[in-house]
């Protein structure tokens, strides 16, 4: 049985992490290395820094973060906003990221996905997802950090995003996310069913018991944790242990 | 302790040589064969396909100096592509020669239920083996079935089990995810990004390297 | 030498940018709307020696001036002053059940145990995000609300006139909004009106973030007849023989006088309470089921702010059209005071969105007021000001703009 991938999602503008909700606002909560090595220190699995300004700005600016975290963050990492040509791809990984997890881009231009994931081999490229729950069972593929609808059907997306070559998703609910009202299981549910790669998935997570929901009614190989980490709303190793206590297999 | 990371414009070199760093190794990327015959370890590492790894390693004259290298007898560790391409060759891709230094071909990841498996395998998953088989090789003092950070979809099958030090369950099928063959370690999980288990495993192949 | 260009609505002619938010100087100051007439002179925005906009000004000093325990305490006394013993409401809070009102309201409840009645002056024409949010204000927020829509014949009316007299299609809607409060306080017999925050923040003159009583003159009125509505005064609408008195009842200010006697005060919670706009949005999600505009507002780069109205990206037009200054510049100036973004990146955002046209909502404005196309575009370039504005091969363009890259730059 696979074992269940915890992940923590750092969003970052300048030198802050910040907290939004439905991708939506500027909070400022903490220090990213200093986070991210208190999460590595404390169990999780791997890290996602996402530039959540990047759209804004038409820029990415998160190199010297990834330089200074993998100095003593000795767990995969994933950098994403903003990422737009295949340089910008190199610098991230020349700077220490493992994967690169691109939105915008992708949907504006899906051919990149495939040009990148020849390049750099497909376990680099995380396509990621920004969904927006618009009908019964239905949901929007939205950019731009969750601001510009792009017409396309979530599923539909998905299915396209394997075939091109992407080696992950990252599917995030713009409904749920920072609501800490726990994952939309439906969302995964559908989308699980039409794909074969690993699906991360991102957005909702309040308490522990949320995650433990979402394995056991969907097929995801792993979830990004945001603000019940930055609040201190839970430890690691309570999350962790609620899934161990529902017979989901994680690191320990 | 003067630790090369072979330098052929592929995989994130950034994690390995901080890792090394942190043990308080000497390390440089370099593709250099001076530097490389010097130094006291080497350390091959590789994320892609094994054409285009391969490929790049001619194309820095590299398959001689890595073979030069081996000759002399001191450490050698290959990391996920890095460790597939020691074997003879890979069936990624078409058909693609490897360095064949140790005997065994690379395959597919195969998938019994292709939902409930996913490939890549992206994943912690435990090494397993003969831990009295562990002392003196880069797994000494680690804790049987500790977790270790995979990604790949291809794996190594060795020929010769006795070069197998670890395996790691996929599908119901265990692939080997660490092999040894005399001075040559390849582990098919990244040391480098398993967390502090995998900084042990870093200290080790130093700790070999000194002798 | 060159000569002066122009400047209407009484201007300053040099048009400036505020050294630390991206604001300029032809921001005009809060008005008495239903004494607003056509082409009088605006009263602006106030810059110190510094180049520094008061509205700054202000902002430094509620980070350091002010003792917020005080004002705290001193909230506490008003509402202690004011509380019902007997279940009756004790607080109006007008508001549509944006963040800024969803806030006020709950936190008066939940917090500071009062018994707020809500007040909607209705939208012209609430978007389908506005209206949700206004619904979860009371089903998830747990508060009582009264909506009140006036006729839309007459508001319609008084909207087409703003937008071709004063090329400000919001003035009778603000007219409303002003008196809502006030006049709901009277007819409930409550005492208490509470606003959320003050526009002085945004740059009024700074005394009056030194008050916490809204000044009577913007919501009462002693002549009602000479009351003003899109530059046509009310005698002047009841003299086409289409309307009575009896129409003007939603926008007639309560007397002066009988407001006094009856003891209703009108505060802002934004003198007590340390404001900061993106955290009532997180407030009122976390409280009252706020969601946010699901897409980018058109004109900016947010998603919180000001999404309940159909017509309100029109209102920022034409502050754009008037005063060069769009709704992005708005957003972007009170979130670098409040340190969410830099002054480049506000000025970046400005650059990017301040001059899109609301597309969205085009028709259903044009339908609202009745005007065609060709109708609405002559009313737009009658009121562009020779000294914000240039024609440059039969296009528009700003002289000035905050990152440097107007005509004139």
């Amino acid at each position: 049985m696979k074992k269940i991938r915890v992940l923590a999602r750092i969003d970052v503008k300048n030198e802050f992490v910040i907290k939004g909700i439905h991708l939506e606002g500027l909070r400022k909560v903490g220090n990213p290395n200093k986070l991210a090595l208190d999460y590595y220190n404390n169990g999780i699995d791997e890290i996602i820094f996402m530039d959540a300004v990047a759209a804004y700005y038409d820029r990415n600016t998160l190199s010297d973060l990834i330089e200074r975290a993998c100095a003593d963050v000795f767990i995969p990492i994933t950098v994403g906003g903003g990422i737009r040509t295949t340089e910008d791809i190199k610098n991230a990984l020349k700077s220490g990221a493992d994967k690169v997890a691109i939105n915008t881009k992708a949907v504006q231009d899906p051919d990149f996905i495939t040009r990148s994931s020849k390049i750099f081999g497909s376990q680099c490229i995380v396509s990621s997802i920004e969904a927006k729950l618009v009908g019964q069972n239905k949901w929007e593929v939205y950019t731009d950090n969750g601001r510009e609808p792009s017409g396309k059907d979530v599923i539909e997306w998905v299915k396209s995003v394997q075939e091109l070559g992407a080696g992950e998703i990252m599917l995030t609910s713009i409904d749920h996310e920072g609501t800490k009202r726990g994952f939309d299981i439906n969302l995964y549910k559908h989308v699980a069913k039409n794909v074969s790669i690993p699906i991360i998935a991102s957005g909702g997570m309040g308490e522990a018991c949320d995650a433990a929901n979402l394995i056991l009614g969907s097929n995801v190989d792993a979830i990004a944790i945001a603000s019940i980490l930055h609040y201190q709303i839970d430890s690691i190793q309570n999350i962790k242990n609620t899934l161990i206590d529902n017979n989901i297999k994680v690191r320990i | 302790m003067r630790i090369a990371i072979v330098d052929y414009d592929l995989g994130n070199v950034r994690s390995i040589l901080s890792a090394f760093d942190n043990k308080g190794a000497q390390v440089q990327l370099t593709n250099d064969r001076n530097k490389i015959l010097e130094s006291d370890g080497v350390v091959l590492p590789g994320v892609g396909a094994f054409k285009h790894g391969m490929e790049s390693l001619k194309k820095y004259g590299l398959v001689e100096i890595i073979k030069e290298y081996i000759d002399t007898g001191k450490p050698f560790m290959g990391i996920c592509l890095g460790m597939q391409m020691l074997f003879n060759e890979s069936e990624e891709y078409g058909h693609t020669k490897g360095l064949s230094l140790i005997s065994g071909k690379v395959v597919k990841l195969p998938r019994k239920n292709i939902c409930n498996e996913k490939l890549p395998h992206v994943s912690w998953n435990e090494i397993k083996g003969n831990v009295d088989n562990w002392p003196n090789t880069i797994l000494e003092g680690i804790r049987n079935s500790s977790d270790m950070y995979f990604v790949h979809s291809f794996v190594a099958q060795p020929t010769d089990e006795g070069h197998i030090l670890s395996t790691t369950e996929y599908s119901d099928w265990n692939f080997c995810s660490t092999v040894k063959k005399d001075n040559i370690y390849g582990c098919q999980f990244h040391p480098e990004k398993s967390g502090k288990v995998g900084l042990e495993i870093i200290n080790n192949f130093m700790r070999i390297c000194e002798k | 030498m060159k000569p002066k260009l122009e400047a209407y609505y009484g201007l300053p002619n040099e048009v400036k940018f505020c050294k630390i938010c991206v604001i300029s100087n032809q921001r005009p100051n809060s008005t008495i709307e239903f004494k607003s007439k056509k082409g009088e002179h605006k009263k602006v925005i106030n810059f110190n020696k510094d180049g520094i906009c008061s509205a700054c000004v202000y902002q430094a000093e509620k980070e350091t001036g002010i003792a917020w325990e005080d004002r705290d305490d001193k909230l506490r006394a008003l509402l202690d002053r004011f509380r019902s013993g007997d279940g009756s409401y004790d607080v109006i809070v007008p508001g549509s059940g944006g963040k800024d009102s969803a806030f006020t309201a709950h936190i008066l409840k939940y917090k500071y145990g009062m018994n707020p009645l809500t007040v909607t002056w209705s939208p012209h024409l609430y978007t389908d995000i506005g209206w949700k949010n206004m619904q979860e204000w009371m089903h998830t927020g747990g508060l009582d609300n009264i909506l009140y829509t006036p006729s839309g014949i007459l508001h319609r009316e008084m909207t087409k006139n703003a937008f071709h007299n004063l090329l400000h299609p919001f003035q009778p809607f603000i007219v409303g909004q002003r008196i809502i409060g006030p006049a709901m306080a009277q007819k409930f017999g409550v005492k208490l009106v509470m606003y959320g925050e003050n526009q002085a923040e945004y740059g009024n003159s700074i005394e009056e973030n030194t008050n916490p009583i809204m000044n009577m003159d913007f919501f009462s009125s002693d002549n009602e007849l000479d009351m003003n509505f899109g530059g046509v005064s009310m005698k002047e609408y009841i003299d086409t023989g289409r309307y009575t008195k009896h129409d003007f009842q939603p926008y007639i200010a309560p007397n002066k006088q009988v407001l006094i006697d009856a003891g209703v005060e009108v505060h802002y919670l934004g003198y007590y309470l340390k404001w900061d706009p993106q955290e009532c949005y997180y407030y009122s999600v976390e409280n009252t089921g706020f969601n946010a505009n699901p897409k980018r507002t058109e004109g900016t780069y947010s998603k919180y702010s000001s999404i309940d109205d159909k017509i309100d990206p029109f209102h920022y037009l034409t502050t754009l059209i008037k005063f060069g200054i769009g709704r992005c510049t708005y957003d972007a100036a009170q979130e670098v005071r409040n340190d969410k973004i830099t002054r480049e990146e506000a000025s970046y955002l400005v650059e990017k969105y301040d001059t899109e046209f609301p597309d969205i909502y085009f028709k259903d404005f044009l339908a609202y007021i009745g005007a065609t196309e060709e109708q609405f575009w002559k009313t737009i370039d009658k009121h562009r000001s020779p000294h914000i504005w240039k024609n440059v091969s039969g296009k528009w363009a700003l002289r000035h703009t905050v990152s440097k890259r107007g005509t004139d730059d």
